[in-house]
């Protein structure tokens, strides 16, 4: 328990997709509030919108900051659906039904339980883009707001998140094999809707932290390989034909196969991919972290393989655009359009239950149809006031220096044998490298190299300043 | 310190006075209130049918989530039924969204203790304490309450109010009643009740409206026209209008004439005093004697108050009283619970009707009349304390005054009559309440102590 003293609200809460914090620290139903207040003011002045839908979290501090920024909300004439404590997928599908000029989660996603947030969407499931959150940090630090008059304070409807969007998944996935499935919900938002609809559609579930535990003391809310061992072991004991973990809202899945084997995101696009989706021609949505096999396996199927910045505002944006057939996010976020436009986790393991119900192979030997490369990953420590400068020149320099140089989103250097990426960190100090070649050698090669050339820019710009 | 809480919790403007901000520290104030000795308070909230019930509920339940209180949501309901709500399910607190009869452009928010009863003014003090202060107990993330709805405080608050009558002889006599809820939260509940209770309902303004578009809440004359004319029309039993929270109740007799509070409080009161033959009433000091003089035939007595209701309520349960009320409408039934209560006041009246089995305006010319009469005299409010002093040094002496109140401003009683002088905590105004046997009695009175008190002033 602690007594705060009003204190300046830090900019730093406000990131490229979200808004996160710790709370009571960084956050509070007072930010909160006056977050709610340029929602709405934004909604209504910007967008000429009348509604935003509200969901949070299962974490113990969602409902407060929800009730808070509702309040902000209504303050300034437009109208809250609240569907309560739901997963993602649940808040997002109502509101879109609703059709909501905007969609407002309240969670901090993976993050540890002390820390919370909220995320936008637009009611047709494309992510709110960092541009329009950024009109809505300036509203917030400017205390910029527009209070509505008695007689135009927007109302608030609650509305039921859990029936439609059950039955939604109930008259998409039948089953004619009864396949057995490990769950493991890490007691997060996931709770609320993975397990009863698993039961509805025909899956056998074997549950893995099942029982809703907002203080994710079972597991860490990030279902990263080593958060997954109780996960891994109750699929031996089981005899699985998968499993799948999810984080704590639910918008991000991974999925393991019948031999306990934990999937990247990229290899398990590469079999939805191949095997789940009912055309063969149109386009697939990789970012530029993805693995290179996503192109190689997929693309002489017959599919375009197109490739977009980091940030699942952009897969969203991106998938609507081209009408694409399956986004992937190699972080984990994994969208299938036939669908939703947007990143609900429940939908990968259904649609790898429906691969497995249709061919006669267990997952594994599906997954072991493509290569696995190896990949490297490095950070290296850069102020922030002069990273993104640093991957300016970099872009400039490489550009010149190389054939095949992407520069999106950080820049990126393809090569016949392999490709590297280098990031600035939206977030923090660093930039990020990340490389990925048909063979360990090769990657040790190539990641020094470019390591090197970015270390010696990060020198340049120091010794500049 | 400056004052939140008026006479009945806090109003104001909404998004002026009275806005989210407000809203949520308060919860904050009153949640860190609660903290203090109860490790996880459990509040019930509720709203009266206001535009902007949904903001303030919002806000306020932000509030005591951070500070560790769990909020049971009840949803759009009368006041009286979250008070009863508090007591039956053992909740902490209450909190009530409502600016009771205020016009539509305001609202408020009203607490109770755990008793269902309004906050004292002790416990609001130290809440505005609070308040003022910043400094709230908020808890870690891992502690932040937890928020439910629960939807049947209705259906438990007309079962309380059903079992408290004799509702077999009441259906007995399927008495025809005009209702007008002013489009307020009693629209919840009067109409089902009356249906159980074997009524024929003409319903006017039921539906829940925070534009309040049939009639203004107050449930005074000239906003009743409509209720008046009909129940002369449909030859009802009577009519009754509630005001915007449903805690008082209003008559109109079966000719449509519209019975003042004092009446229906006497009404009641006496037929109370009858049954307990006698015991303790209270009532504020504005009160007609009409109520002291029918307790008085029935052996009872009556404590008079300051004015409001909470004041009442807590001189009633302190007193052990079988009956207590305000003249406004607002009656209360210990019985039940210690606060104002429009369903149990339409019940009883119902009942009243199945014993007497004789007409309301029958019943209401048995009471005794005096002529009240209401005017303000003007004072700056830097001046109130010394007239009211020197008042009481001219007067005391006087020949006429029998006997002096000092209960709330001042009350000189006379052979046949009284008179109340009020200073408004808001206005630079003295209230000024004169009662007398005839009509002319009054004036005479009304314009002695209003030409006394400007000369006062000019020596002052």
């Amino acid at each position: 328990m602690c007594s705060v003293m009003k204190q300046p609200i830090s900019k730093l809460i406000f990131r490229a997709y979200d808004i996160r914090g710790l709370y009571n620290k960084d956050i509070s139903p007072e930010i909160f509030y006056k977050i709610g207040l340029a929602a709405g003011t934004y909604v209504k002045h910007t967008m000429q919108g009348k509604q935003i839908s509200v969901g949070g979290d299962i974490r113990q501090s969602s409902q407060s900051l929800a009730h808070a920024f509702i309040a902000g909300v209504t303050a300034t004439g437009v109208h809250i659906h609240h569907t309560g404590t739901t997963s993602f997928g649940q808040t997002l599908f109502t509101g879109g039904k609703l059709k909501a000029d905007l969609i407002a989660f309240v969670t901090a996603s993976h993050l540890p339980p002390e820390w919370n947030g909220i995320k936008f969407y637009y009611g047709d499931g494309v992510g709110f883009p960092e541009e329009n959150l950024m009109a809505i940090r300036d509203l917030v630090l400017r205390d910029s707001f527009e209070l509505t008059s008695w007689d135009h304070i927007g109302q608030v409807t609650p509305v039921d998140a859990k029936k439609g969007y059950k039955e939604f998944f109930t008259s998409q996935f039948k089953f004619k094999k009864k396949l057995t499935v490990a769950l493991d919900c890490g007691g997060a938002s996931m709770t609320l809707s993975a397990p009863e609809i698993f039961t509805s559609v025909g899956l056998h579930m074997i549950p893995v932290y099942c029982d809703p535990d907002p203080s994710f003391s079972k597991r860490p809310s990030d279902p990263k390989p080593k958060n997954l061992t109780t996960l891994v072991s109750a699929m031996k004991d089981n005899a699985c034909d998968f499993g799948v973990a999810f984080d704590g809202d639910g918008d991000r899945a991974v999925i393991v196969d019948n031999t306990g084997q934990i999937l990247s995101a990229d290899q398990t696009g590469i079999v939805i991919g191949r095997y789940g989706l009912k055309k063969n021609k149109g386009t697939i949505i990789v970012n530029v972290e993805c693995s290179k096999s996503v192109k190689e396996q997929l693309e002489p199927l017959g599919y375009q393989i197109k490739q977009i910045q980091v940030g699942h505002t952009f897969l969203t944006l991106e998938a609507k655009q081209t009408k694409a057939l399956l986004g992937i996010e190699s972080s984990g976020h994994l969208i299938i359009p036939e669908y939703f436009l947007f990143d609900d986790a429940l939908v990968v393991p259904l649609k790898i239950a429906q691969i497995l119900d249709n061919i006669k192979r267990p997952l594994h030997d599906l997954v072991m149809e493509s290569p696995s490369y190896p990949t490297r990953k490095e950070e290296l420590e850069c102020a922030d006031d002069i990273k993104f400068d640093v991957i300016e020149r970099l872009k400039q320099d490489l550009s010149k220096e190389f054939e095949q140089v992407n520069t999106m989103d950080g820049v990126r250097i393809d090569f016949k044998e392999g490709w590297v990426l280098i990031r600035a960190s939206n977030t923090s100090p660093i930039i990020r490298l990340t490389a990925e070649a048909d063979t360990t050698a090769i990657l040790q090669d190539l990641s020094t190299r470019f390591m090197k050339k970015t270390q010696e820019m990060i020198q340049q710009k120091k010794t500049a300043l | 310190m400056t004052r939140l809480f008026g006479t009945n919790g806090i109003r104001g403007v909404v998004n002026q006075d009275m806005n989210s901000t407000l809203a949520l520290e308060m919860g904050q104030a009153w949640g860190t209130y609660l903290k203090k000795t109860i490790p996880r308070p459990k509040c019930a909230i509720g709203t009266d049918a206001r535009l902007s019930n949904q903001m303030l509920k919002s806000a306020i339940t932000a509030g005591f989530l951070s500070t560790g209180c769990d909020v049971i949501d009840v949803g759009l309901v009368p006041t009286p039924t979250l008070q009863y709500t508090v007591k039956e399910k053992q909740f902490d607190a209450g909190i009530i969204i409502t600016a009771s009869h205020n016009p539509p452009q305001f609202n408020g928010i009203k607490g109770t203790a755990d008793d269902g009863t309004e906050l004292t003014k002790n416990v609001e003090e130290a809440i505005e304490q609070i308040y003022f202060s910043k400094l709230f107990a908020l808890s870690d993330w891992n502690d932040v309450g937890s928020y439910s709805t629960w939807d049947g405080a209705i259906e438990l608050y007309i079962k309380g109010v059903l079992s408290r009558v004799d509702v077999t002889s009441i259906k007995k006599q399927q008495s025809h009643v005009v209702l007008d809820c002013g489009n307020g939260a009693g629209s919840l509940v009067a109409p089902l009740l009356l249906k159980k209770l074997g009524c024929v309902v003409t319903e006017l303004n039921c539906e829940p409206d925070g534009t309040f578009p049939g009639r203004h809440s107050e449930p005074v004359p000239e906003n009743l026209t409509l209720l008046m004319k009909k129940v002369s029309e449909t030859h009802a039993s009577f009519g009754v209008g509630l005001d915007g929270d449903a805690d008082r109740a209003i008559f109109v007799d079966e000719n449509g004439s519209y019975i003042w509070g004092d009446k229906s409080l006497s009404l009641v009161g006496k037929y109370i005093t009858q049954k307990t033959k006698g015991g303790i009433t209270v009532t504020p000091v504005t009160t007609s004697t009409c109520f002291e003089d029918v307790v008085r035939q029935n052996k009872g007595s009556v404590v008079y108050t300051k004015v409001g209701s909470p004041i009442v309520a807590g001189v009633m349960k302190k007193n052990h009283a079988v009956f207590g009320g305000e003249e406004n409408g607002g009656l209360i039934f210990p019985k039940f619970q210690f606060c104002r209560d429009s369903a149990m006041a339409l019940a009883t009246l119902l009942e009243i009707l199945a014993t007497e089995k004789r007409p309301l305006s029958e019943l209401i010319a048995e009471i005794p009349s005096y002529e009240m009469l209401k005017t303000k005299i003007a004072c700056p409010n830097e001046k109130k304390e010394r007239i009211v002093n020197q008042l009481v040094e001219e007067m005391k002496n006087h020949q006429e005054i029998t006997d002096i109140d000092r209960t709330d401003g001042l009350k000189l009683y006379m052979k046949d009559g009284w008179v109340l002088m009020r200073p408004s905590g808001t206005e630079p105004i003295f209230r000024v309440y004169v009662e007398a046997k005839e009509k002319h009695q009054a004036e005479r009175v009304a314009l002695f102590y209003k030409n006394l008190v400007e000369s006062l002033m000019q020596r002052a």
